[in-house]
């Protein structure tokens, strides 16, 4: 196989695994956005809370797994006090007021998270190396980080528990309920407290395994709350409310922005991986609004 | 009404005011009882007060920013001011929305199960309860891997009925079963009703603007009109009242006519007192 090739390959392939942690993020706001019809913008601040939080406890001399499971479990309060303080109150109010909560919300998270951590970067460590793995490199010739390939086990392994729980479980059946239209779920008794609740603790989880992800590769830091606005992308090609959506979204994304930057990038000065999403974004809004996955609208005439 | 009559009704009513947002009177003052087992209807036209009545007594009202001011209201022996929709259902109680409000992404039969959500049931129990809905309405089993969403209105009128029968209620609230369907399919859906109310032995409150099919069907029934009850009285005696005839199912002693003639009469008379 020509040199050329492989490397194109190692190309695609770092971007699809790249892409896998864009999906992560994007899974927070399916997650979300599936139970309330609702873009959280808060969704970036949970990353950076989550995992500034988890170093912050390792630093206070917890072990990894014990500051893993502390950090679960606050991410679940952080949902209970979300559910309970903005989402109860605002009920009933429309899905913009919904939204721009969750934009005050996202700020007070950011605060909260600094406030209790302090504000220096930090370096993560999951004792994973950012490096390419030396077996795959020998035997095929493609340079993958191991870093990177952790990251898709560990998005695959989410996105097929999630497909579960919502497909399979009658939790997941009432949350879909919850989504279509919660008053109706009201009227035949699934308690939407108890729904939002779930989905806000799910979307935590999943914040803290991302954020942990990113943190490890670009440091654990402010900038993860923008790095979480990638995501929107993902979802405008993927579709807002579908898990496989943010997972090929993502995918799509990571590989393509790999691609462009590196054959097409040296037109253009470089540096084209931080707007190519959003073109290619532009581009599924006017061909395929409701993205790739995403559910159309139904509407009986 | 006597004591004794009182712990057969499953529903009590007693002179309820309900106000929206603080100030939009919706309704002023409306008593009414539904004996346990029986069909009750509540007629009238839009904006009498009907669906806000219902919600009033499976407290969906709060989420519509809605509150019963005045009065009370007593389900199964309790009182209902201070309980939410999922404590409704629990108790055995659960309305059927006005506009089916079918999960149109959700499958025929994902919707069916998920009325059962409150209910700890097994795999095969479902299965059973499932099998024993179909059997009311064997149009659905074909239908059961169709999107709800793109289902006909008389087939989505069926889910909502059936997704509610999952909770095994005692009582059922229907909000306008009729509305916007052929005549023969309102005709197919309240055979349907009587059937769940004969066999099941639920009791059911309807609310309908179809005065003729709900008082067919119907044991009692209440004509309610700006937020008060104007008249009731027996099915039966209610279909052979000359107002009712008159104002709500178009008949006349001069014969058949349509709404629009009685409005024309009552103006040409108060014309002709100018």
């Amino acid at each position: 196989m020509g040199s050329e090739i492989l490397f194109f390959f190692e190309v695609v392939v770092g971007g699809l695994l790249a892409g896998t942690m864009y999906s992560l993020v994007a899974l927070g706001f399916v997650l979300i956005y599936k139970a309330s019809a609702t873009f959280n913008f808060a969704q970036g601040a949970m990353v950076f809370f989550a995992v500034l939080s988890f170093v912050g406890f390792m630093e206070l001399g917890l072990p990894f797994f014990i500051a893993f499971l502390v950090t679960i479990g606050l991410m679940v309060l952080v949902g209970l006090s979300t559910e309970r303080l903005v989402l109860r109150p605002l009920m009933n109010q429309s899905e913009d007021t919904l939204l721009m909560a969750t934009i005050g919300l996202g700020y007070v998270l950011e605060g909260l998270a600094q406030a209790a951590w302090g504000v220096e970067v930090r370096r993560l460590d999951l004792g994973i190396p950012d490096f390419p793995i030396m077996l795959i490199a020998d035997t095929i010739g493609i340079f993958i980080s191991a870093l990177d390939l952790t990251a898709g086990a560990v998005a695959a392994f989410m996105v097929i528990s999630l497909a579960v729980l919502f497909t399979q479980t009658k939790i997941g059946l009432g949350l879909r309920a919850v989504a279509d239209d919660p008053g109706a779920a009201s009227s035949i008794g699934i308690p939407l407290k108890h729904i939002m609740l779930l989905v806000w603790s799910a979307a935590g989880v999943v914040a803290l395994v991302a954020g942990c992800l990113w943190g490890a590769r670009a440091g654990v830091q402010f900038a993860l709350v923008d790095l979480a606005l990638k995501a929107l992308p993902v979802l405008i090609i993927g579709g807002f409310s579908s898990i496989p959506g943010a997972i090929v979204g993502g995918l799509i994304i990571g590989s393509t922005e790999k691609v462009l930057e590196v054959y097409i990038g040296p037109f253009f000065g470089g540096a084209i991986e931080g707007w190519a999403p959003y073109v290619l974004a532009v581009f599924f809004l006017l061909k395929r609004p409701e993205g790739l996955f995403g559910e159309k609208i139904i509407r009986r005439v | 009404m006597t004591d004794s009559n009182n712990t057969e009704n499953i529903l009590e009513i007693k002179n309820i005011e309900v106000v929206y947002d603080d100030v939009i009177l919706a309704v002023s003052d409306v008593s009414l009882n539904v004996p346990k087992g029986n069909i009750v209807a509540l007629l009238g036209g839009n904006g009498a007060g009907k669906s806000t009545t219902l919600k009033s007594v499976s407290t969906m009202l709060a989420s519509e920013r809605g509150k019963v001011t005045k009065g009370t209201i007593t389900y199964d022996g309790k009182r209902v001011e201070n309980l939410n929709p999922s404590d409704m259902v629990n108790l055995g109680l659960v309305q059927v929305l006005e506009g089916r409000r079918c999960f149109g992404h959700l499958t025929v039969e994902e919707n069916i199960i998920s009325g059962a959500y409150t209910r700890k049931l097994s795999k095969s129990e479902i299965r059973n309860e499932l099998d024993r809905m179909y059997a009311y309405f064997p149009r659905l089993k074909e239908r059961r891997k169709s999107q709800a969403g793109f289902t006909s209105g008389g087939e989505q009128q069926m889910i909502a009925v059936a997704r509610a029968m999952m909770a095994k209620p005692k009582m059922l609230l229907l909000d306008e079963p009729s509305m916007g369907l052929a005549p023969q399919l309102v005709e197919e859906i309240f055979n349907i009703v009587k059937e769940l109310n004969d066999k099941e032995g639920v009791s059911i409150l309807l609310a309908e603007q179809n005065t003729n099919i709900a008082l067919r069907n119907a044991d009692y029934g209440y004509i309610i009109e700006t937020g008060q009850v104007m008249l009731d009285g027996s099915a039966k005696s209610l279909l052979n009242d000359d107002k009712v005839k008159e104002f709500y199912l178009g008949i006349s002693s001069e014969g058949r006519k349509n709404f629009r003639d009685v409005l024309k009469e009552t103006k040409k008379s108060k014309d002709q007192q100018i």
